[in-house]
């Protein structure tokens, strides 16, 4: 039993961290005001770019094209919806279908429909005392991202709730003309937070290229981008809520493929589309359950014109 | 500039430039004779979508020209009705990224009512296309009705749907109860085959896979268009949609608008489920294929949402795509059309900047003495 539960606790620790940096990238970005539909794309070009770096230089050097990449493309996204004021579903949506595109065109064309060549893998750290612990034991022997993934939202909720750069962030995606009152830039801290969910986007494209997987494949990200939406609303626009719903999301995959896998039985009784469904229907349901008016950021998608009010 | 032009010229200005844009990245990705390569793949892409004209006057026979025609009318009635699907739901002001997964359903139940229903043909493909927009318009329903009620909002909900539909219908139902099994016994891939009364007739006999869909798309945009512009309750929408608020004090019963809107949006996405089953795939095969749904989107939009603008778009751009695939005879990636759409929507996302420079254009130069700003340095507006 601890081993069943050694072995679920450490493929999701494995897994998760993509979904939980893209999930905080949509929360930084929409609650600045800014709708992320585009995370899909952003973290596909993350991920391609970091496959395709890592074959000239050291992985994490490569991480860090990544998301570089991934914030080139969000700078598109702010460049249309922060200065033109345009659409941001559209823009987001327009994103993810060049990212879609162009990376197919640029995969198959240098490398072939059977994805990147292997890279090498973002090295895995043991931690030593904790290795030989039940349960807690695997917590050791991941790669850096996964830390990260732990850390990353705690800082971030501190930083949104206890510093008033955080305050700003979030006025600007709830009542930017008041933030503009007190003197501030709207379009700067817009432009900061889209950039910043760029970066965080192409980190979990990164990921799966560099530790999930060792290569950039066709499918990647396959739909992560829009369970990081999901997890965003789910975890009601907080950095804590998003990461809690993306490791829930990569549990619940986590123990569908451990179930799979360990017990063909259960697949008598529950066909495996049903399972793979699961996550989509309760994530519906808990967006039923709770509502969604009273969290959303009120000036969500709203273009910031300076002389409207 | 007259207002109907002012409103499309951003969309024709896109769709040109991310031809340009494209030509120069093949061109680019061609080592030698780049330019040359790039013009002749854009020709083998025109003839494989208008039919191939110099092969036919040197003498071929005439498929080289109802074939090609054939594949892009049949791709340009599907995105046609996912296009209108995105439009009509953003007419009451909702954005429908579900077409997919409504498609997917109307796909299903097509496949279903195709196979498992006896009925003279007359009667069968009403029937099956009935299903397949009352699937449709369901599966939409359950975002409306989320969104009315509970305040979800629905670019989240259908996104949600798309999934459940897709991995309920292609990891389950079309691999397990519903499966097809030939005649042999041996499982085929996907449903069973639809029966012979249920096909959508095809206009040019067997030269070409050219059928009805075309026909029934050409009569939904119409269709669509008298609704929203001669009727009283097209009217309405379009009312809830310019703004919600005024609507309601007006007396438009807004909730039931949005609903019907939202549902008519999934009864479109669903007829083209339908019209690929009935008319082409004879059955609901492992997977829908090309996500149709998904380029609705983008076709609504760069189409601004009006429905015979949806209609020149799909037809536009299913030519692209039937003729795509002729452009690797010249080893230019298929994916290009794709990239075409997919950058003419970002063009189309920049309206504003569209209109901020046709503006300057058509200004008599207010400004004698500035030069001519460069495009970063407009103030904001």
């Amino acid at each position: 039993m601890l081993e069943i539960i050694h072995r679920l606790l450490f493929a999701t620790l494995d897994a998760a961290p993509a979904l939980v940096f893209a999930a905080l990238g949509a929360v930084l970005s929409e609650r600045a005001g800014v709708v992320a539909v585009g995370m899909e794309g952003m973290m596909r070009t993350g991920a391609f770019c970091a496959a395709v770096a890592a074959l000239v230089m050291p992985t994490p050097l490569a991480v860090g094209m990544g998301m570089l990449a991934g914030a080139a493309l969000a700078a598109v996204h702010g460049f249309l919806c922060i200065r033109w004021r345009s659409d941001q579903v559209v823009s987001g949506i327009a994103l993810n279908l060049v990212a879609l595109a162009g990376g197919t065109f640029l995969l198959e064309t240098h490398f072939g429909p059977n994805g990147t060549p292997p890279i090498q893998q973002l090295s895995t750290w043991e931690l030593p005392g904790l290795s030989s612990i039940p349960v807690l034991g695997a917590l050791s022997g991941h790669a850096a991202p996964t830390y990260l993934a732990l850390g990353l939202p705690l800082l971030l909720q501190a930083m949104l709730t206890r510093t008033p750069l955080g305050l700003r962030l979030r006025a600007v995606g709830d009542k930017p003309h008041a933030v503009a009152t007190l003197g501030l830039s709207v379009p700067a801290l817009r432009w900061g937070a889209v950039l910043g969910s760029g970066l965080l986007a192409g980190l979990g494209g990164a990921v799966l290229s560099t530790t999930v997987l060792d290569r950039f494949e066709q499918h990647t990200p396959a739909g992560l981008g829009f369970m990081a939406l999901a997890a965003m609303v789910f975890g009601r626009w907080t950095p804590m809520g998003a990461f809690l719903a993306a490791a829930f999301f990569a549990f619940g995959n986590a123990l569908r493929i451990g179930l799979a896998s360990s017990s063909p039985a259960l697949l008598e009784l529950v066909p495996q589309g049903v399972l793979l469904a699961l996550p989509y229907v309760l994530t519906l349901l808990v967006l039923t359950l709770q509502g969604q008016r009273n969290s959303t950021p009120a000036a969500l998608g709203v273009p910031y014109e300076q002389e409207s009010r | 500039m007259g207002e109907r032009t002012r409103q499309a010229l951003p969309s024709v200005l896109s769709v040109l430039l991310s031809l340009v844009v494209c030509w120069l990245l093949i061109a680019l990705s061609k080592d030698a004779d780049g330019f040359t390569t790039a013009t002749a793949a854009y020709l083998q892409m025109l003839w494989g979508g208008v039919g191939d004209w110099p092969r036919y006057l040197e003498g071929a026979a005439a498929t080289v020209l109802t074939r090609p025609l054939g594949e892009a009318a049949m791709k340009a009635a599907l995105l046609t009705f996912t296009g209108l699907s995105v439009a009509v739901a953003f007419k009451v002001g909702l954005f429908n990224i579900g077409a997919q997964g409504q498609m997917i359903l109307g796909a299903l139940a097509a496949a279903v009512v195709g196979a498992h229903v006896a009925l003279p043909a007359p009667l069968h493909i009403p029937a099956a296309l009935l299903g397949a927009a009352l699937a449709g318009g369901a599966w939409a329903g359950i975002a409306a009705a989320l969104r009315l009620y509970r305040g979800v909002h629905e670019v989240i909900s259908t996104i949600m749907l798309n999934w459940v539909a897709l991995r309920l219908v292609d990891n389950w139902l079309v691999v397990g109860p519903l499966r097809g099994v030939a005649e042999a016994g041996a499982s085929i891939t996907g449903t069973a085959e639809i029966h012979p009364t249920a096909q959508l007739p095809r206009l040019l006999g067997d030269v070409s896979r050219l059928n009805l869909g075309f026909v029934l798309a050409v009569v939904a945009a119409v269709t669509v268009w008298a609704w929203l512009t001669r009727t009283r309750s097209g009217f309405e929408t379009r009312a809830v949609g310019l703004g919600d608020e005024a609507a309601r004090a007006a007396g438009i019963p807004v909730a039931r608008r949005a609903g019907l809107a939202m549902a008519l949006a999934g009864a479109l996405a669903g007829l083209a489920g339908a019209v690929l089953v009935l008319g082409t795939e004879g059955r609901y095969p492992g997977t829908l294929g090309a996500p149709y749904g998904f380029d609705g989107i983008a076709i609504a939009l760069i189409g601004n949402n009006h429905p015979l603008g949806v209609g020149a778009a799909a037809l536009f751009f299913g030519v692209l795509r039937a003729g795509g695939t002729r452009m690797q005879l010249l080893d230019v990636h298929k994916s290009f059309p794709e990239l075409i759409q997919g950058l003419a929507l970002l063009f189309v996302a920049g309206r504003l900047i569209w209109l901020a420079v046709l503006r300057k254009r058509s200004a008599p130069a207010p400004m004698p003495a500035a030069p001519p700003a460069p495009a970063a340095q407009v103030p904001h507006a």
